[in-house]
């Protein structure tokens, strides 16, 4: 660690100082001015040029003009203190005794102060730093709904969930987390609901992060997750101000960091990756319905190319005659062995995903005809790659967006390449000895000290309810027990 | 130490694995397979799809499917002989159809019942069936308009006809081997044989297109075996009648007279049987008693169905017709081949088993002599669309 060099008490001093050590005396702006009443006293306003915004600095300047008015009638020797409570008003201020704090409020674009014969600076806030402004997330859309996501500045997504939420048992834990970056992080939950213990633990783990910089949760989650080698996400991300709030009132946290627009929700069980905001503002039987198609495309995204791996090469005699007979016309002259066709196609539409996300807007038009019609259409007519391989594969693909996290369509896209490759070697045998090692790691896996399977293992009645049928509101009178405190009410029943 | 274990696990799964993975394009799928006799042994034939003809999109100039044979001493070792004549493996499991000629069958089909239950090559889901009056082979050169694969229409279509008409009787090979095993008890297979109506054999994609005038495939009456050997035939309604009794109808349809000018045609739509048996001065006397509910679908002459009156004669019409099929049937089967077909010695070894040891080892000319009662009780549901003839005279 650099030792901190403290300010002196001479202006120029400190400046030449400061162009020293720093090397910035380009962009650099100085202004001195003076403070005439029985002394003088000279004073400094410091700031980078590029990073301050224009109208707080020249209202800055309107108000030293007023002050220096002011002083200059009255009769009193003008001291450091005073002059700082007249300059600052009702500003935001920081003070501090070190070059290097000076430095960094230099960096966030504000204006420092510096005053002869003070070893103190005083920094007001001028940052043009801009927000974006709420906008629909991209992340996850919804047909009805709120549609307030949140942004990278933390404290306007403090705002948007202190609204929603509305009572003054909110709490918020401050942290910084990052020894260099010093990001801001907050959690928060609702006193009385969320279990005590819980906040503690992911408060007590949070602290304990060594790390110089995070930019995003998924920092904070990866350092403090139980099962760090689990590919499962065992913390809900979310960027929608409806989704935390709702996760709040059901007596879990939310992990903030400044500068992500995504939050992160503990302790999160596996339903609660597959349910959206959205089933609860449908009636209960459509909301049911959409769930219940999640539930199966689950299924669906990791098993229909292994399946049909299995079937095709070991197992011909579970399709029904006609069916068999039209995919062994299909495969008739194709080069590949079943396992490598499919494991081919699933891997190139990872690549088409890939490349979906990661080119530039304006030649999206030209990945969408390449992979449709060359890998599609072309493959198929050359006799390349089964007609039937590219049903499964876009099939798969297709369940695997209606998954509503994205962490978890990409948990289950990744382990269905593990478990084509044991269909292929072990058939619906290896299928399903891969099932039930699947299903003994989420057994196996916690989300902060809560089972990953909360609401079937352990087996709850109130987890039930709003598990692959979301009841009506009036059946679901309690909150889940394992994750919450107390049997607090949610709805009165109807009657 | 523990990594070591996991490794050694993983080897262990994955080295067994993939000895029994064949892909579907290294496959011949076997639909039929015809079984007859020849000078010393079998000549087996198969029915093999061949997929290329079968895409969809592809240019249909070749046959859907290969005609196969081999002969041999043993079924096995015959069968094991297609390898070398085919350059895919005979994948059996999707096997719809195995036709016995008719000289095999009058000689025995124990080894062959023995060889397809014992091989676990096959599934026991396909039907049996003797080519009569023809061999299997011939059986299965024959290509069959709309249903592109013969095999598959000679499945669905023995299904269909037992299930409508009720003139066969789809025998899988458990039921078959059970009924052989069984002492009171002999089985029935349907018969498969050409209509000679056609003049053209269509063996070959050409000729299945060129004409209409074509041979087609038909079941046609039921073979009765004296244990596992053929012994004779019974006609399709004689067939219909073993159906009856045996309690094996599902609908039916026939006609019958009232008053040598009326003509009724009925539709029988449920149909069960209740066989039991009762010891009457020692001598056991068998009771069938038939439930049928029948609609009518066609009155030709003078009769107001409507009338309640009539619909009373309606169903003794019925009655009558029914119990005169189940009769002959039965006197047929009694006098001419004193074979047990019904089942009847089953019933009784359940109801008196002691007397069943005395009866059973004589039990074929106890059969012929065995009295059997026929109780049929027709119900008619719906008189169809109209109620009164439209084209009646009078009132």
């Amino acid at each position: 660690m650099v030792i901190k060099q403290d300010i002196s008490q001479s202006i120029i001093k400190n400046i030449n100082m400061l162009k020293e050590s720093y090397e910035c005396s380009d962009s650099l702006e100085i202004k001195y001015f003076t403070l005439e009443s029985e002394n003088e006293l000279l004073c400094a306003n410091i700031y980078f040029k590029d990073m301050v915004d224009k109208n707080s600095v020249n209202n800055l300047a309107l108000e030293i003009t007023d002050i220096k008015r002011e002083v200059s009638k009255c009769t009193m020797k003008v001291k450091a203190e005073t002059i700082k409570e007249i300059i600052i008003g009702f500003r935001q201020i920081k003070e501090g005794d070190n070059l290097e704090d000076l430095y960094s409020e230099l960096l966030m674009g504000n204006c420092v102060f510096l005053i002869e014969g003070n070893n103190k600076f005083y920094s007001v806030f001028t940052s043009r730093l801009k927000s974006r402004s709420v906008e629909e997330p991209g992340s996850q859309s919804v047909v009805r709904g709120p549609r307030e996501g949140f942004t990278e500045d933390m404290g306007n997504n403090v705002l948007l969930i202190s609204k929603r939420v509305n009572n003054n048992s909110l709490r918020m834990i401050n942290l910084t987390v990052g020894k260099i970056s010093k990001t801001k992080v907050a959690l928060m939950y609702i006193d009385g609901i969320a279990k005590k213990d819980i906040v503690n633990e992911i408060r007590s783990r949070i602290k304990r992060i060594q790390i110089d910089a995070i930019q995003d949760t998924n920092y904070i989650e990866e350092l403090i997750k139980d099962d760090p080698y689990s590919v499962f996400p065992t913390f809900l991300s979310s960027e929608k101000s409806d989704t935390v709030s709702s996760a709040l009132f059901d007596g879990k946290i939310v992990i903030l960091v400044d500068g992500s627009p995504f939050t992160i929700i503990a302790p999160a069980t596996l339903f609660d990756f597959l349910k959206v905001s959205e089933d609860y503002y449908h009636h209960f039987i459509v909301a049911s319905m959409m769930r219940l198609i999640r539930f199966i495309t689950f299924y669906f995204v990791l098993l229909v190319p292994s399946l049909y791996v299995a079937i095709t090469t070991f197992h011909q005699e579970i399709l029904p005659t006609p069916l068999l007979i039209n995919i062994a016309a299909q495969r008739e002259g194709v080069p590949f062995p079943a396992l490598l066709e499919a494991l081919l196609m699933e891997f190139t539409f990872e690549i088409l995903r890939e490349a979906g996300i990661r080119m530039p807007r304006a030649i999206g038009p030209a990945i969408s005809i390449v992979g449709a019609l060359v890998i599609g259409q072309a493959a198929v007519e050359a006799g390349i790659i089964s007609a039937a391989v590219v049903i499964v594969v876009s099939f798969t693909a297709i369940s695997s967006f209606s998954i509503p996290n994205y962490e978890m369509s990409s948990a289950l896209r990744t382990i269905r390449f593990i478990f084509m490759i044991l269909a292929g070697v072990l058939g619906i045998y290896g299928l399903f000895m891969g099932l039930i090692i699947l299903w003994l790691h989420l057994c196996k896996i916690k989300s902060v000290t809560v089972p990953y399977l909360t609401s079937i293992a352990p087996l709850t009645n109130q987890g039930l309810r709003d598990g692959i049928i979301r009841f009506p509101f009036w059946k679901m009178k309690y909150k889940s027990l394992v994750i919450n405190k107390s049997k607090s009410i949610k709805t009165k029943p109807k009657r | 130490m523990k990594w070591l274990a996991i490794i050694v696990t993983l080897f262990v799964l994955f080295l067994s694995g993939c000895w029994s993975s064949d892909e579907i394009d290294t496959l011949a799928i076997n639909m039929v397979v015809g079984i007859d006799k020849s000078e010393n042994g079998f000549i087996i034939s198969h029915q093999v799809i061949n997929p290329r003809a079968i895409a969809v999109g592809e240019n249909a100039s070749e046959s859907p499917v290969v005609l196969f044979e081999e002969e041999g001493v043993d079924i096995d070792e015959t069968i094991s002989k297609f390898v070398s004549k085919s350059a895919r493996k005979t994948f059996n499991l999707h096997l719809r159809m195995v036709i016995i000629g008719e000289e095999v069958a009058k000689d025995g089909i124990k080894d062959i019942i023995d060889y397809f239950l014992r091989n676990n090559e096959y599934r026991t889901d396909f039907y049996i069936a003797i080519a009569r009056n023809t061999t299997a082979k011939e059986i299965l050169k024959i290509l069959t308009p709309i249903e592109a694969i013969p095999g598959v229409d000679l499945y669905n279509s023995l299904e269909l006809s037992s299930q409508r008409l009720a003139s066969t009787k789809p025998m899988r090979i458990i039921e078959l081997a059970n009924t052989i095993i069984s002492e009171g008890n002999n089985p029935v297979i349907s018969g498969i044989t050409m209509d000679y109506k056609g003049d053209i054999i269509p063996d070959s994609l050409e000729e299945l297109q060129k004409s209409k005038n074509i041979i087609k495939l038909v079941y046609s009456g039921m073979g009765i075996l004296k244990e596992d050997k053929l012994i004779g035939w019974l006609s399709d309604t004689e067939a219909r009648g073993v159906n009856y009794i045996t309690g094996n109808v599902v609908r039916s349809v026939g006609h019958s007279y009232y008053k040598d000018d009326i003509k009724i045609t009925y539709e029988v739509i449920k149909s069960d049987s209740k066989i039991t048996a009762r010891l009457i001065d020692d001598k056991p006397v068998i009771k069938v008693k038939i439930n049928v509910l029948a609609n009518v679908t066609n009155v030709t002459g003078e009769l107001d169905v409507s009338d309640m009156n009539n619909t009373k004669i309606l169903s003794e019409v019925l009655e009558n017709r029914l119990r005169q099929i189940c009769e002959d049937t039965l006197s047929k089967v009694q006098r001419e081949f004193k074979t047990d077909i019904f089942g009847f010695g089953d019933t009784i070894y359940r109801k008196h088993p002691k007397l069943w040891r005395e009866l059973k080892s004589d039990w074929a000319s106890e059969f012929s002599k065995l009295d059997v009662n026929i109780d049929i009780i027709v119900k008619i549901n719906q008189l169809g669309e109209i109620t009164k003839p439209i084209f009646m005279k009078g009132d």
